[in-house]
């Protein structure tokens, strides 16, 4: 059981994460060269056009003055409004709407790489040095190897170009649902179930398998590897004999005692993929067309859109850290000796 | 009871004599460097880049620090039990990124001050 204590300890050791990483996004940004009136008053704009944007905006204050009243209306989840890209429109708000199309490929990849990596660890643990190991070690080198902004141009040109089985770009089969996209959530997968809409449900998922694979053959491949070489540790391990001495059969041992140690490695690195897959998710919303917070992060760091790149910024370091308390506490569920 | 009320009276101090040490040391470096900058542009620009790159150093050694914090038991650990020490440890990581961001700390009050009083 997971002590209150612990997890009290850890959600507080957010507190100076985030802060860093604001500091740390804040300073970047101040450093970075050019000035952001010009950017959001236009190139064309006259010395007094830009010096009423940067009044308005703020930029003629103090340096420190910025940085308080960036610091302060962060702690009130108040990131500001966009400057370029959604001119007007607070940051929070735009957030909103692409974050849920970013988890939701992040996710499917993740659980794609579960589902495969798992089982091929385990079996090329089992059948150590046999044909069998020898392939998928093939393949996870090869999934490691190879960057999605290749694998993912390659995959669209097999699967969607020369066979013809999936579409090549976007969320949806625009021209099916005139009424456009259900917004409740944002992740399509969810809306359509929300609304009993099962012919939705199946074009997002015939649209987002492709993506999520591409995501998904890296993290598989890391879960994979680190699967078998945990596996292989823990078959060596003094009470997996001990199990085998009393007549307990070799694959259920493996199962039963061997699994639940050998996936602390694994979860350590399954939440570290979570934080690749949100970066990955950039290369793959880009090459699919997909116009997640990745293209988003893209567009406003093309734009000078200072306050829609801190928000971002700051929504992935919450999100991977939050990631890396739930498997803080899943080791503690795992292992209970860690909590200690 | 007493002798921890005095063991963590201890520590406290010597941690904050820790931060001022690197915070003075940050002020000093922080007007040399605004000096310098000055010399080769606006007081505007200086402070806004003394500011700014005293704020990198104290959102580097804060992240450092609460990663010390959440991993450094773990990092030890793991040299450990892989029998590859290397004289790392937890304690030693989060001294090191208190300085840092203490250090962070003076260079952007020394861009403050030079904004307020010039």
């Amino acid at each position: 059981m997971i002590s209150k204590r612990y997890i009290f300890k850890r959600l507080l050791l957010l507190v100076p994460v985030l802060f860093g990483v604001a500091t740390l996004v804040f300073s970047i940004l101040h450093l970075s060269p050019g000035n952001p009136a010009t950017v959001v008053a236009g190139q064309q704009a006259s010395a007094e056009e830009i010096r009423q944007v940067e009044q308005r905006l703020g930029l003629n204050d103090p340096v420190w003055v910025q940085y308080g009243r960036f610091m302060l209306d962060a702690v009130q989840l108040n990131l500001g409004e966009s400057w370029v890209i959604r001119k007007g429109e607070p940051v929070t708000s735009v957030l909103r709407w692409k974050f849920p199309i970013t988890l939701e490929l992040a996710v499917l990849g993740q659980i794609a790489g579960i589902m495969f990596g798992i089982p091929i660890g385990i079996v090329s643990a089992i059948k150590q040095d046999t044909i069998t190991d020898h392939l998928s070690r093939v393949g996870a080198l090869s999934g490691i190897s190879i960057p999605i902004f290749w694998s993912g141009p390659l995959v669209i040109l097999l699967f969607s170009v020369s066979l013809g089985w999936f579409p090549t770009s976007g969320r949806l089969t625009q021209r099916a649902y005139e009424g456009g996209a259900p917004q409740t959530t944002g992740a399509l997968l969810v809306d359509s179930l929300l609304e009993g809409n099962i012919i939705m449900f199946i074009d997002a998922a015939w649209h987002l398998f492709l993506p999520a694979m591409v995501i998904g053959i890296y993290s598989m491949a890391l879960i994979s590897r680190m699967m078998r070489s945990s596996m292989l540790e823990v078959v060596r391990q003094d009470y997996i004999r001990t199990a085998h001495a009393k007549g307990q059969g070799r694959k259920i041992t493996l199962l039963k005692h061997g699994l639940r140690n050998a996936l602390i490695p694994v979860v350590t690195v399954i939440g570290i993929q979570f934080g690749s897959l949100l970066g990955g998710a950039v290369l793959t919303e880009t090459v699919f067309n997909i116009r997640g917070i990745g293209m988003l992060l893209v567009d406003a760091i093309t734009d000078g859109d200072y306050p829609i790149i801190q928000g971002t910024v700051l929504l992935f370091a919450l999100v991977f850290t939050m990631v890396n308390l739930i498997v803080d506490l899943t080791y503690s569920y795992l292992d209970p000796r860690i909590e200690q | 009871m007493r002798s921890t009320e005095v063991a963590t009276g201890t520590g406290l101090a010597t941690a904050v004599r820790r931060l001022a040490t690197a915070g003075g040391a940050g002020v000093v470096v922080g007007l040399v460097a605004l000096a310098g900058l000055t010399l080769d542009g606006t007081l505007r620009a200086a402070t806004e880049t003394t500011f700014a790159v005293g704020a990198l150093l104290l959102g580097f050694g804060v992240l450092g620090w609460s990663g010390s914090v959440m991993a450094g038991r773990g990092i030890e650990n793991m040299q450990r039990y892989m029998d590859t020490g290397s004289d790392w440890t937890e304690t030693d990581s989060r001294r090191a990124m208190a300085r840092i961001s203490g250090f962070g700390v003076g260079v952007m009050l020394a861009g403050s001050l030079a904004t307020v009083l010039l």
